[in-house]
């Protein structure tokens, strides 16, 4: 049995179990859940702002999903297919926020914003021209 | 007393210093591929700044790299497997008396001098005559019997004592069991030699797989680099990821037989 402790079988095997390892951990934490807060510059939720996710595809991003932030001005995207996003938020007289870019350990890695969305830039439309 | 104490760590610090500039590179690739700092940046720094391991998801979702992966784990298997067991097969037939020995050596070492490139195409028409062409075993037809190797079985079946193999032969055993019960069981630093060596040509190869295979997923991970790096020319960070993740698994598979790799290159080297 002393074969066992061969690094040719230890090496391989604890290689399989840190693999076996991840994608358990992969499969219970890919909901494809990101979310996040839309606050103003004060600091304010804002209710009702519209939230785009744009996904990475090669060397651009592509708008996948939008939604509306909820009371407290909190938003929710499910089906994220992503493992390298970003986030918008804009809403009527307030402007919208910076591009902020989500890198994700995994594609679908449910994930929470540690910042929220700030809406101070200028007035113009998601993905558009300036109204 | 001394004085061989300081000659010991002068030696030893030079070592160091060499080990150190000669590993610089390779920390350099790593530093970069944790980073999104370009390499040319200007002054550079020595320590990475806010590492991260985001390059490495860039790599594996952005090209089919699980692909490229397991295609490359496939030829390099077939390679070594190749290499082990036919390399084993020439090298005691060359340890055996028959006529015009000598000329097979000498054959055998002439064709090391001829470079792969200037036998490309004979290769390429042979392997599209078996009808091998974008498959595993034509990647790794060229390479399942290496002229290097062989010599390295050679010497390692050279040096096991004539009696033995007489004894067991008279005991009844025949060719193929003399080779696999007693000569490859006293030549694993060559075994290991041979593994290191086949997986490593195989691994790295670039030249065949671009001529052989016609679709992408036949691809291995030297192609899959290049074609990475016509796709993201901008993305360092990202590709230094791509290029640690291709050397991960040559550094793992030489630490592993490391000595006896050594052992395997240097026996026969002296005599007596």
């Amino acid at each position: 049995m002393s074969w066992l402790l061969s690094r040719w079988v230890v090496l391989p095997a604890a290689m399989a179990a840190i693999v076996l390892s991840w994608n358990l951990w992969v499969a219970t934490h890919a909901g494809g859940v990101v979310e996040g807060r839309v606050v103003d510059a004060a600091g304010r939720a804002v209710p009702g702002a519209e939230v785009v996710l744009y996904g990475r595809s090669f060397v651009t991003n592509d708008e996948r999903q939008r939604t509306r932030a909820g009371d407290g001005g909190i938003f929710r995207f499910t089906g994220n297919a992503s493992h390298a996003l970003q986030l918008q938020a804009e809403a009527p007289g307030l402007g919208r926020s910076e591009r902020v870019t989500v890198r994700l350990l995994f594609r679908a890695q449910d994930t929470r914003l540690p910042t929220p969305l700030r809406l101070e830039g200028a007035p113009l439309r998601i993905g558009g021209a300036p109204s | 007393m001394r004085r061989r104490r300081w000659s010991h760590a002068a030696r030893h610090a030079a070592l160091v210093a060499i080990c150190t500039l000669m590993l610089l590179p390779f920390y350099w690739v790593l530093k970069t591929a944790v980073t999104d700092e370009n390499i040319y940046v200007y002054p550079p720094r020595l320590l990475p700044r806010d590492p991260h391991p985001y390059n490495f998801v860039d790599v594996w979702y952005l090209i089919p790299f699980p692909r490229y992966l397991l295609n490359s784990a496939l030829v390099s298997g077939l390679t070594v497997a190749g290499n082990v067991v036919l390399n084993a097969m020439a090298a005691y037939a060359l340890t055996r008396p028959f006529p015009g020995r000598r000329w097979v050596l000498l054959l055998l070492l002439s064709c090391m001098l001829i470079p792969f490139q200037a036998t490309i195409i004979p290769a390429y028409l042979i392997t599209a005559r078996m009808g091998l062409l974008n498959t595993y075993l034509g990647l790794a037809l060229p390479m399942l019997s290496t002229i290097v190797c062989i010599f390295i079985y050679k010497s390692a079946f050279e040096a096991v004592p004539r009696s033995l193999i007489d004894a067991a032969r008279i005991d009844g055993l025949s060719e193929w069991r003399i080779i696999a019960r007693v000569l490859l069981p006293l030549s694993r630093p060559a075994i290991a030699t041979n593994v290191i060596l086949a997986f490593i040509w195989s691994w790295n190869s670039f030249m065949w797989p671009l001529i052989i295979t016609r679709d992408a997923d036949m691809q291995t991970l030297p192609l899959g680099l290049a074609r990475f790096l016509s796709y993201m020319e901008d993305t360092t960070g990202a590709l230094y990821a791509f290029v640690v993740m291709v050397l991960v698994p040559g550094i793992v598979v030489f630490l592993m037989a490391q000595s006896a790799f050594i052992r395997g290159l240097t026996a026969g080297a002296t005599k007596g």
